[in-house]
C-alpha cells in the first residue's frame, strides 16, 4: 500500500511546527488562482462538450444511423468526464437551485431515474415542454446514460430511429448544456459570488477572508473524495465479492463508471494544485499537499487500470483489489486533507461542525 | 452485563467500563447539578457525567462516537445513543450503581442519536431510520425487559432527529429533519431537492399522529433538527439549512400547538455568524431564555422565550453542547475541550480552557 507508506513518511518528515499564521500559509490570491486555473477551464470544457452532446443528439434525431448514435455516445462519455471535474466544485453556483442534482441525481439507491425514465419513454403523453421543470431524476446525465445505453437504445441508430427517446435525450442534453452555461454565468466576473471568492472581504458574502475561501476549497475536495468513495464505489463493491453489484455504480451502462470516478479524482488533484496547496507559500502545506496529490493520483491510476466492465469488475478479484486500493488511498487523502493540511493552513475543522448532527 | 443484538465492540467497550468508574460513583449530593455529554477523550469515545465545575463524576466507554441521551432523572439512569447512522445504545445508572445494558435497533433500522423516556420510566423511545421504507420511526423499548424493542411508531416524515416529550407527559414532538440517508451511503443526503422537514406531534401511547406542521415551501431545505421546551411549554427548534450558500434563512423557530411555526432571524450579522447551522438548543433553568449554538460559527445565540427577541451572542470556538445552569445561565461545552458558563448577560466564564489534549465534547450536553 504505497499510499499508507507515503502517509507515514510524510507524518515523520513534516512533524515540524505548523505555519505560525494562517495568512502566511494561504496564497493571498487563492480565489483568483482557483478560478483562473481550475474553475474557468473546467466549466468551459463542460459547456463545450455538453453543447456538442446536444448537437450530436439533434443530428441523431434528424438522421438516425449507427454512426450518429456512436457520435452521440462518444460525446456523452466526454461530457461525463468533464462533469467529473465540475462535480468537485459542489458549493456556490453548483449548490444553487439543485444544479448538482439536476445534472447528476446520485446516489439513487431505489432506481428512481430508471423508473421515471422508463415511465416517460413508455408513456403516450406528449414529452414535457420544459425538462428543467420535471423531476431532477429526469434531467441529467444518469437519465441520458439510460437513453443512450439502456435497453432499446440501439433503436436510436436504426433506420427510422426512436423519435420519442431521441427527442427526450436531446432535451436532457440541452438541459445539461444550459446548466453548464448558467454555471459559467454564476461564476463570472461581476457576480457577487465571484467577487467574494476572488476578493473576500468582511462585507462580502459568503466569504469574508482568504481563510474562508481556503476552507471552502478544502471542504469541496474532501467532500468529492468522500462522495466518490462512499456513494459511487463502495456500494457497488460490497463487503465481499458475492455482494458486489456493478449496477449500483453510476454510468455502468455506458461503462464510464471508472473513467468518471477517475475524472473526479483528477479534479480533486487539479483543485488542490490550483489552490496553491502544493507549490504555495508554505513548505509545510506543500508537503501535505503533495501527500494528498500522491494518494489521489494513485487512486485515480488504480481506477483507470480496472480492466473489466463495471457490471463485472466489482466482483472480479483483480479489479476488486484495484478498487479497494483506490478506496483506501482516497480515505488516506481525505484524512490528510481534513487533518494535517487543514491544520497547516490554520483551518480548524470543528469536531462538532460536521454536517447533519 | 446483558445485551441484545449488540456486537462484540460494544461488549468489549463496556467490559472496560467498571474500571473507569470512580469509587462511590457519581452519586453527588441531592439536588446537585450534574450534566451528561458524549466526547472523544484521548482517542476513546465516552459518555461522561460532569458536575457544574466540569469535574468528571462518571465515565462510560462507548464503542464509537456517541451523540445525545435519554435521561430518566427520577430513576437516576440514562441511555447513550450512537451518532447517526450508529446502531448501539447503552443504558446505565447515573450513579454507577448498576451494570450497563447495551441494546441495538433491529437490522433494518439505525439510531439518529436522540430519545426520551416516558415519565413512568417503562418505555424508552428513540428516533430511528427505516431506511428501506424511507421513513422515520420512533422505536419503543421496554425498560423493564432489558430494553427489548416492542414496536415502533411512524414519525410522519423522513430523518427524525431529536424527540422530546411535552408537558402532558404523553405527547411526543419529533423534529423530522427531512433528509433521506441510507447507511450504504454513510451520511450522504439523498433527497435535497425534495426534502420536506416538519414538526410532528405523536401520541406516545397510541402512535397517532396528532398534528404535523411544515415550513413554507421556499424553506423546504431548512432541516428542523433540535428541540427544547421553554418555560411555558412551547416548542423551540434549531435548524440547519441545506440550500444555496448565500441564502440566510432564519434558523430558530417556535411552535404552539394548533398554530403556524414562528421563525426568528435575529440581526443579520448574527444570522450570518450562525453559518446556516444550529447544532444544539437549550434553555436556561427557568425556560425564559432559549440558547442556540453553532459550532460552525463558533457562537451561541440567546433568545427571549416570551418575545423571540435576540438577546445577543457569545463566542466559543466549536462550542455546541448547551444545558441549563441557572437563571439566564447555561453550561456550554466545545469540541476543543472548553467548558464555560454562558448567557445573555455578562461575560462567558471559563471553567475548563480548550486544550489539544482535552476531551472533545460532542454536540449535546444534558442536565440530569
Amino acid at each position: 500500500m504505497h499510499a499508507r507508506i507515503f502517509l507515514c513518511i510524510i507524518a515523520l518528515v513534516l512533524a515540524a511546527p505548523i505555519a505560525a499564521r494562517a495568512e502566511e500559509a494561504i496564497a493571498p490570491d487563492i480565489g483568483v488562482r482557483v478560478v483562473r486555473d481550475y474553475v474557468s477551464p473546467t466549466l468551459r470544457a463542460f459547456s463545450q462538450t455538453s453543447g456538442r452532446l446536444k448537437g450530436t443528439l439533434d443530428d441523431l434525431c434528424r438522421d438516425p444511423s449507427p454512426s450518429a448514435l456512436e457520435a452521440a455516445r462518444i460525446a456523452f462519455a466526454e461530457t461525463v468526464g468533464n462533469w467529473g471535474h465540475v462535480s468537485v466544485l459542489r458549493f456556490g453556483p453548483l449548490a444553487e437551485g439543485n444544479r448538482f442534482e439536476r445534472v447528476f441525481f446520485w446516489p439513487d439507491p431505489r432506481g428512481v431515474t430508471l423508473r421515471q425514465v422508463q415511465g416517460l419513454l413508455g408513456s403516450k403523453d406528449a414529452l414535457p415542454a420544459d425538462i428543467a421543470a420535471e423531476s431532477v431524476a429526469l434531467q441529467g446525465l444518469p437519465a441520458l446514460d439510460y437513453v443512450l445505453f439502456g435497453t432499446g437504445a440501439e433503436k436510436l441508430g436504426a433506420a427510422g430511429g426512436d423519435e420519442r427517446r431521441c427527442r427526450y435525450g436531446a432535451a436532457v442534453a440541452g438541459n445539461v448544456a444550459g446548466i453548464a452555461e448558467a454555471l459559467i454565468g454564476a461564476w463570472g466576473e461581476g457576480t457577487a459570488f465571484h467577487a467574494a471568492f476572488t476578493a473576500p472581504a468582511a462585507d462580502r458574502d459568503p466569504y469574508r477572508s482568504v481563510g474562508e475561501v481556503a476552507a471552502e476549497i478544502v471542504k469541496a475536495a474532501g467532500t468529492a473524495l468522500q462522495f466518490t468513495r462512499n456513494a459511487e464505489l463502495l456500494p457497488a463493491l460490497g463487503d465481499a465479492p458475492q455482494k458486489a453489484n456493478g449496477r449500483r455504480a453510476p454510468f455502468w451502462r455506458s461503462r464510464q463508471s471508472f473513467a468518471f470516478a477517475a475524472a473526479q479524482l483528477d479534479g480533486v488533484k487539479q483543485l488542490v494544485e490550483a489552490a496553491g496547496f502544493v507549490e504555495g507559500p508554505s513548505d509545510t502545506v506543500n508537503g501535505y499537499g503533495r501527500g494528498v496529490v500522491f494518494d489521489v493520483g494513485h487512486a485515480r491510476d488504480a481506477l483507470l487500470a480496472v480492466a473489466g466492465k463495471p457490471e463485472e469488475a466489482f466482483a472480479e478479484e483483480e479489479d476488486r483489489a484495484r478498487i479497494a486500493y483506490a478506496a483506501v488511498a482516497m480515505e488516506g487523502a481525505k484524512h490528510m486533507l481534513n487533518g494535517e493540511l487543514s491544520g497547516a493552513l490554520g483551518l480548524v475543522m470543528g469536531f462538532n461542525a460536521l454536517d447533519g448532527d | 452485563m446483558r445485551s441484545t443484538e449488540i456486537d462484540r465492540r460494544t461488549f468489549l467497550a463496556l467490559c472496560g467500563a467498571a474500571t473507569l468508574w470512580p469509587a462511590g460513583a457519581a452519586a453527588g449530593e441531592a439536588g446537585e447539578a450534574l450534566f451528561l455529554g458524549a466526547r472523544l477523550n484521548g482517542g476513546a469515545f465516552e459518555a461522561a457525567v460532569i458536575d457544574a465545575a466540569g469535574r468528571d463524576r462518571l465515565v462510560l466507554p462507548l464503542e464509537a462516537r456517541g451523540h445525545s441521551f435519554a435521561i430518566d432523572a427520577p430513576r437516576r439512569r440514562a441511555v447513550a445513543f450512537a451518532r447517526s447512522p450508529g446502531r448501539f445504545a447503552v443504558a446505565f445508572s447515573i450513579d454507577g450503581g448498576n451494570e450497563p445494558v447495551a441494546f441495538a435497533p433491529p437490522p433494518e433500522r439505525h439510531f439518529y442519536g436522540h430519545g426520551v423516556f416516558t415519565p413512568d420510566g417503562r418505555l424508552l423511545l428513540a428516533t430511528e431510520n427505516d431506511y428501506a421504507g424511507e421513513r422515520g420511526v420512533t422505536g419503543l423499548y421496554d425498560t423493564t425487559d432489558g430494553y427489548r424493542r416492542i414496536g415502533e411508531f411512524a414519525t410522519g416524515g423522513i430523518g427524525p432527529h431529536e424527540v422530546i416529550l411535552l408537558r402532558d407527559g404523553r405527547t411526543l414532538c419529533v423534529a423530522n429533519g427531512g433528509i433521506l440517508t441510507h447507511p450504504d451511503y454513510e451520511r450522504v443526503k439523498l433527497n435535497l431537492p425534495t426534502m420536506k422537514p416538519s414538526l410532528a406531534y405523536v401520541d406516545s401511547e397510541t402512535g397517532d399522529l396528532l398534528e404535523q406542521v411544515d415550513l413554507a415551501p421556499e424553506l423546504h431545505q431548512l432541516s428542523i433538527r433540535h428541540l427544547v421546551l421553554d418555560g411555558r411549554g412551547l416548542v423551540w427548534f434549531g435548524a440547519q439549512y441545506q440550500g444555496e450558500d448565500g441564502a440566510r434563512p432564519p434558523l430558530v423557530g417556535r411552535h404552539r400547538r394548533g398554530r403556524k411555526i414562528e421563525l426568528f432571524a435575529g440581526p443579520q450579522a448574527t444570522l450570518k455568524a450562525l453559518d446556516n447551522y444550529v447544532g444544539s438548543v437549550s434553555t436556561d433553568l427557568a425556560g425564559d431564555i432559549v440558547a442556540t449554538s453553532s459550532p460552525r460559527g463558533g457562537i451561541a445565540v440567546f433568545w427571549d422565550a416570551a418575545t423571540g427577541a435576540c438577546l445577543g451572542e457569545r463566542v466559543l470556538k466549536d462550542g455546541c453542547g448547551l444545558a441549563p445552569l441557572g437563571a439566564r445561565r447555561l453550561l456550554e461545552t466545545s469540541g476543543r475541550g472548553a467548558i464555560v458558563r454562558t448567557g445573555p448577560d455578562g461575560g462567558t466564564e471559563s471553567i475548563r480552557r480548550e486544550a489539544p489534549d482535552a476531551p472533545a465534547w460532542d454536540n449535546h450536553l444534558r442536565r440530569i
